[in-house]
């Protein structure tokens, strides 16, 4: 099964100890990025449910830098252990409980046995127990033995309703978890064993908390609640924690001496910040101690100094943050974005060094508009799909390289997450080489006034990279809304369909100036317009030699002649309106489907049409999310949602989606796949490329899938043989040089006749800047200074380093 | 990621116009010279027949109208008093080879000679039976002889001094209207007739007739030799033919872009100011169309083409290139002028002199103790081997723009208004509407703000590009801002004015509508058929 487009940023991601690789949860496996190029380099797999946490195992002296161990935690109940340098698995424990949560503090403080034997490790696991159907299952956090591989037995710390993210504290002494508005903190003894006592403590809050972090070095707690307030408590558990023999009912309760503590919680003082409008996800202590990263849907990463609560921000990252990590090299550290986004920055000065980023999700406000069918669209040629993301860009993602090729910026607006959604980018069409996108913005009308939708042309150069704008027109009907772009299989047209009751031909132009002048002008102009009795548009297609223009008005399907504008024939009376409508492939048929959309239709239908009698071939009552065909032979497939009260024969209950693939001439369908989350979905034949995906021949197509979260799977509509991966991961050492190398670059080619000119040389100021900003306490470690400052000490030439 | 995106107003249509070739905007730069007041051209109430530019600097130019001729001083475009001592109509104009001598002919058949500076008319050549349509001084040298053409179909070649006929040159069968003298030979001049013949006579075989004869298959309005005397080129009807004289008189192309008869020609020339590519020769054509046309002989190609409002009967082109005179039916006369560019040769001149002046020997050394000492350098312009560093662009911001972003709506929009540009008000408008304040906006301006809000509603919202959003915004303001806009008499004053114009418009678009239903039926039986 290949499948892709997992999320990025549904768990925090770990640094290994070198900071140079980036461990990232992708669904079942764990994704190894190199943080000095951004790309993929390897791939953990094993585990058969969703990867809940990975740690990496820290390093306790120098020389243990380059071990690359990890544990992680699944949702299929298994503890893992990877050597991730290989990448080979060590140890599997089987837990047998859904776990959401784990940490290992004994990793975090330095064991110093004198007896030499390691003393067992433990773990916090927060499981899940799926006792019999009908009943909820029960949530805990448990213990468990990682040396002996099993739970330690009667140690459950608190029993949950839902099931918690448990915090660890950067010393490893303090586990702590947020449920709604408390939280509690357990200290774990120094040596740990599996028979002892836990100390605890609780604050109480008034709101929901969202999250929490501990201070590195002092007893101060942070948590964040749905408001955006921030609330500090120092001194946590001065009673509990340091003196054991006072109990908690005889503490203190003067609130002079305690200004902020609610009642009874264990704490010198709470102050609150006030600065996030909406909720606060982010919160993360400085490495020293002196700083608290907060952020939050605002995509605004603030920096407060803890002493004075003076504020610093990174703005406009564009996406509600979700996590922030720092690396055991302080001068990287990682943030995770909502928009499957993960930056990497350099640390004091916060820029964005790179992003890895995954498929863009869809909106969540997408849903509220009619017609804002910002679906997925497929480059069958290339492999690759363009994305409308929330952020006015469309992005091209790699299916076959998992990976995102590039981002073109549709208006030029900047997106606040948050903000209501004014301006969207609703349709994005790609002609068939991919030469050409089409993309239509919308800006909502303020109480009735100043609508515009906006017809945009785009040039594509080779491989995505450059898109360069070549048309824009204003209103392209009048203002009524745009359904459907397609383009013609042939070339330099295509067809705009709008709700309004007409449709416009457009044609590409070229203007091309004297021989003797390179300039040259391209553009895309109006060829002619249609309409059928002021019937709404819905869709249109173009069959594959491009002689037929087929437009859905309403209910009928009108067949036209696209280059003479004339109406050829009119076809069907279906009982819904049409809103799909593809000709298969070089055959006589073409298939439409209708159904009225957004609304539970009683009668959708999928139907066949042959052209040549222009008449129904066969149809079945189905309701169809996406159609594709495969370009050469009369095969297409269909993308299914059946209803909650379907027959009972679509058994399977978890899946209750599917995919049907479809021999035009027949009714019977050729093969079935049981698919989730088709709602938003999309489905393509993709034209396979040899070398990247084997169990298929060069002139095969693969078919697929993306689901509406954006995840894809690539199937392959002729054999049960599935289609492996074989993935070109880019070698991490590739693109890391050592030595001098690594400072001066490559060595030029000595020549005698270049050392005659004048040796052209430039000051490199920037490295000395790089060195020395941000706070002085805070300095990189000396191996890393040492190089730079060598390389800054040296004058650095031009031609050779790239 | 972080970058801000300043506000622009939507992007007008593009003509489909080519952007223009150097060639155009050579002939383009003939402008009416600004310094001149007489604008827009000289005007006349009679065609001007002909045209003709001195042969000497400063190139004075001569134009014939009704029963006069006026002669125009080169450097200030300015009509000298007209010379009126015709009975008829003055049909032709030659100046002599040295530029003193004006020959002009009429409609009663006579030639008269003038002095070109005294404007004293000095000799009376009688000798056709008709109207001369034609007159011609010899270019090369020969200051004695005149050839003319009339209506009688006679050449005739002048002793001027005389003023006797030395020989008639018979043998065209209809009206000689045109004829031109070789610019390499004194001897030879060509003639055309409205028998569609052009004829090539050589005053040295003159016994025996027309040394050689061309059919242009029209009647000639207009002949020419080209600047080399081998290749002559001929107007009539639509058409411009060029023929190879030397070559036994071959057609070597027949250019057909004028809709309408072509009624002269003359020669003219491109000269490139940085001198990458020689001077070109064109041939400059006018005709009834009103089109002017630039022909590239060379390349047999029509580089430029202009179009003025009026019939073109005669066009000149001064010997320095600069200036183009093109007379028209209805009397006036298109003067263009390119601007000189003596200016810029002064100022070569002065930098040359201050660059002496730089390098004078015994400058002091600067010290730290002088105030030069800290400004040295500043002007050095960078080698070629010198890492440059750059110091990053300021982005300029609008005002609109900067309040923009500072979130402050109300004041953008009246920052915008103020600006006076309606692109740039609408432009700001819909980014309100982006970010859904604008409605607020229009209820937190203050009274002297909503006036300039009407004002600006009142002028521009009938306008197609913009009223889609202003028509539905005044009404909105109307409707949301009726209590203050009832207590100031200003702004009843301002919603009058917005009243007439939105009834005007509205008036318009019903006779439009009319006009829409007769057309419509029609198309639909054009289309039927």
């Amino acid at each position: 099964m290949f499948t892709g487009g997992k999320s990025f940023v549904s768990l925090p991601p770990a640094f290994s100890n070198d900071a140079k690789r980036l461990l990232v949860c992708t669904g079942n496996t764990v994704s190894i990025f190199s943080t000095s190029t951004g790309l993929q380099t390897c791939e953990l797999e094993g585990h058969e449910a969703q990867v809940t946490s990975v740690i990496v195992v820290p390093a306790t002296n120098p020389t243990s830098k380059v071990l690359c161990y990890c544990w992680t935690s699944s949702l299929d109940g298994k503890i893992r252990y990877w050597d991730f340098a290989a990448p080979e698995l060590m140890k599997t424990i089987d837990i047998r409980f859904r776990i959401h949560s784990m940490v290992i503090p004994s990793l975090l403080h330095p064991r110093n046995d004198s007896t030499g034997k390691l003393p067992d490790l433990y773990a916090y696991i927060s499981t899940e127990d799926v006792k019999q159907e009908g009943k909820p299952s029960s949530f805990g956090i448990q213990k468990c033995n990682l040396t002996k591989s099993r739970i330690v037995g009667g140690v459950t710390l608190a029993e949950t309703r839902k099931p918690g993210h448990v915090t660890i504290s950067p010393s490893g002494k303090y586990i702590g978890t947020c449920e709604k508005r408390k939280l509690r903190i357990w200290e774990i003894p120094a040596k740990d064993s599996e028979h002892v006592g836990y100390k605890k403590v609780r604050l109480h809050h008034t709101r929901s908390i969202t999250t929490m972090a501990f201070h590195p070095t002092e007893r101060v707690v942070a948590a964040g609640d749905v408001t955006g307030r921030i609330l500090l408590w120092r001194g946590v558990g001065r009673e509990t924690f340091s003196n054991s023999k006072s109990s908690n009912g005889r503490m203190n309760t003067d609130g002079e001496d305690r200004p902020g503590v609610r009642d009874t919680d264990d704490a010198d003082s709470c102050t609150t910040w006030h600065w996030h409008s909406s909720e606060v996800n982010v919160l993360f202590f400085s490495s020293d101690g002196a700083y608290l990263y907060s952020g939050g849907k605002e995509g605004v990463l603030v920096v407060w100094q803890l002493d004075t609560g003076k504020k610093k921000f990174l703005p406009r990252i564009g996406s509600p943050l979700l996590y922030f990590i720092n690396s055991p090299d302080p001068t990287l550290s990682s943030i995770s974005c909502a928009d499957n986004q993960i930056q990497l920055l350099r640390m004091p000065s916060m820029e964005i060094l790179r992003s890895i980023s995954g498929i863009k999700l869809p909106s969540s406000h997408m849903d509220m508009y009619e017609g804002f069918g910002s679906v997925v669209v497929f480059n069958p040629t290339a492999g690759l799909i363009a994305v409308p993301a929330e952020n006015y860009r469309v992005q091209f993602y790699s299916l076959f390289d998992d990976r995102e090729i590039s981002q073109v910026q549709i208006c030029e607006r900047n997106h606040q997450p948050g903000d209501e959604i004014t301006v969207k980018v609703n349709l994005v069409a790609l002609s068939r080489d991919g030469s050409t996108m089409c993309t239509v913005e919308t800006r909502l009308p303020e109480e009735g006034i100043g609508s515009l939708v906006t017809l945009k042309f785009w040039v594509c150069g080779s491989q995505k990279k450059q898109v360069s704008l070549s048309t824009v027109i204003y209103e392209p009907h009048r203002d009524a809304e745009i359904s459907c772009i397609a383009f013609r299989p042939t070339g330099n047209m295509a067809v705009s369909s709008s709700h309004g009751g007409d449709f416009k031909v457009w044609v590409h132009r070229h203007e091309l100036t004297p021989k003797d002048e390179t300039v040259q002008r391209s553009g895309w102009k109006c060829h002619a317009v249609g309409s059928y009795k002021k019937k709404p548009m819905s869709t249109a297609a173009f069959s594959s030699d491009g002689s037929v223009l087929a437009v859905a008005a309403d209910k009928v399907i009108t067949l036209w002649d696209p280059d003479r504008n004339t109406l050829l024939a009119v076809i069907g009376d279906s009982l819904e309106p049409i809103t799909n409508l593809t000709f298969i492939g070089k055959s006589e048929y073409l298939v439409s489907a209708s159904a009225s959309r957004g609304s539970k239709s009683s009668n959708p239908q999928l139907t066949v049409w042959s052209m040549s009698k222009l008449c129904v071939a066969w149809s079945y009552r189905l309701d169809i999310e996406a159609i594709t065909c495969s370009m050469d032979d009369s095969t297409f497939a269909v993308l299914a949602r059946s209803k909650p009260n379907g027959s009972a024969d679509e058994s399977s209950q978890h899946a209750e989606d599917m995919i049907l693939l479809f021999n035009a001439e027949k009714a019977v369908p050729l093969s079935v796949w049981f698919v989730s989350k088709a709602q938003g979905g999309g489905l393509s034949f993709v034209s396979s490329d040899e070398d990247k995906v084997s169990g298929t021949k060069a002139t095969d197509e693969v078919l697929a899938y993306i689901n509406g979260a954006r995840e894809y799977v690539l199937l392959n509509p002729h054999s049960e043989q599935d289609i492996s991966r074989q993935r070109g991961f880019t070698n991490l050492d590739d693109t890391d040089t050592h030595g001098y190398a690594s400072v001066y670059g490559e060595l030029p080619e000595f020549s005698l006749k270049a050392d005659q000119t004048a040796f052209p040389s430039m000051p490199s100021g920037k490295t000395w800047k790089g060195i020395f900003s941000g706070p002085s306490h805070a300095l990189p470690p000396l191996p890393k200074l040492c190089s730079d400052f060598l390389e800054s000490l040296l004058e650095r030439r031009s031609g050779v380093v790239e | 990621m972080a970058e801000s995106f300043p506000v622009k107003p939507k992007l007008r249509p593009t003509s489909s116009k080519l952007t223009p070739t150097p060639e155009a905007k050579y002939w383009r730069s003939f402008k009416i010279p600004k310094d001149i007041e007489t604008t827009p051209s000289k005007s006349f109430t009679f065609p001007i027949n002909s045209i003709a530019f001195s042969p000497t600097a400063p190139h004075d130019f001569v134009a014939t109208h009704s029963a006069s001729v006026s002669i125009f001083s080169a450097k200030t475009l300015e009509p000298k008093p007209p010379i009126s001592s015709f009975s008829d109509t003055a049909a032709a104009v030659s100046f002599r080879c040295d530029g003193k001598l004006l020959a002009a002919g009429d409609l009663t058949g006579t030639v008269h000679v003038f002095d070109a500076k005294s404007r004293s008319h000095l000799r009376r050549l009688k000798g056709h039976a008709a109207a001369v349509r034609s007159v011609n001084y010899p270019r090369a040298a020969d200051k004695l002889h005149l050839f003319s053409g009339g209506d009688d179909s006679v050449v005739k070649y002048w002793d001027v001094t005389t003023e006797k006929c030395v020989f008639n040159l018979l043998g065209h069968k209809d009206y000689v209207r045109c004829g031109d003298t070789s610019p390499i030979s004194d001897e030879m001049f060509v003639s055309g007739s409205y028998d569609h013949r052009v004829r090539v006579w050589d005053v040295r075989v003159s016994n025996s007739g027309s040394v050689l004869e061309l059919n242009h298959e029209k009647p000639v309005e207009s002949v020419i030799y080209l600047p080399s005397g081998g290749l002559i080129a001929t107007a009539g009807g639509n058409f411009v033919k060029i023929w190879d004289v030397i070559g036994g008189g071959k057609l070597l192309y027949s250019m057909e872009s004028h809709i309408k008869t072509v009624t002269a020609l003359c020669m003219g020339k491109v000269t490139r100011g940085s001198g990458e590519e020689e001077e070109g020769n064109r041939i400059l054509s006018v005709a009834l169309d009103g089109y002017m046309k630039v022909f590239n002989y060379a390349k047999l190609k029509i580089t430029h083409s202009m179009r003025f409002l009026e019939p073109l009967l005669s066009v000149g082109f001064s010997p320095d290139c600069s200036t183009r005179v093109i007379g028209t039916s209805k009397g006036n006369l298109y003067i263009g002028r390119r601007k000189a560019k003596v200016e810029s040769e002064e100022v070569g001149v002065t930098n040359l002199q201050w660059k002496i002046v730089d390098d004078e020997p015994g400058r002091k050394v600067l010290r730290p103790s002088y105030f030069r000492y800290f400004q040295r350098g500043q002007n050095l312009k960078p080698s070629e081997g010198d890492y440059l560093i750059k110091r990053p662009k300021k982005v300029k911001m609008a005002e609109f723009d900067k309040l923009l972003k500072k979130f402050r709506h109300r004041e953008a929009l009246v920052a915008a208004l103020n600006k006076r540009n309606p692109e740039i008000v609408v432009a700001v408008m819909e980014e309100l509407v982006a970010r859904r304040k604008l409605m607020k906006c229009v209820s937190n301006l203050d009274m002297e703000e909503l006036g300039l809000l009407l004002a600006f509603l009142q002028k521009y919202s009938t306008m197609p590009r913009y009223a889609g959003l202003l028509t539905r915004l005044a009404n909105k303001v109307v409707e949301s801002r009726a209590e203050d806009i009832r207590s100031s008499d200003q702004l009843r004053n301002c919603i009058r004015n917005l009243k007439r114009d939105v009834e005007e418009e509205i008036r318009i678009q019903q006779s439009l509508l009319e006009i829409q239903g007769i057309i419509s039926p029609m198309l639909m039986i054009a289309a039927r058929r």
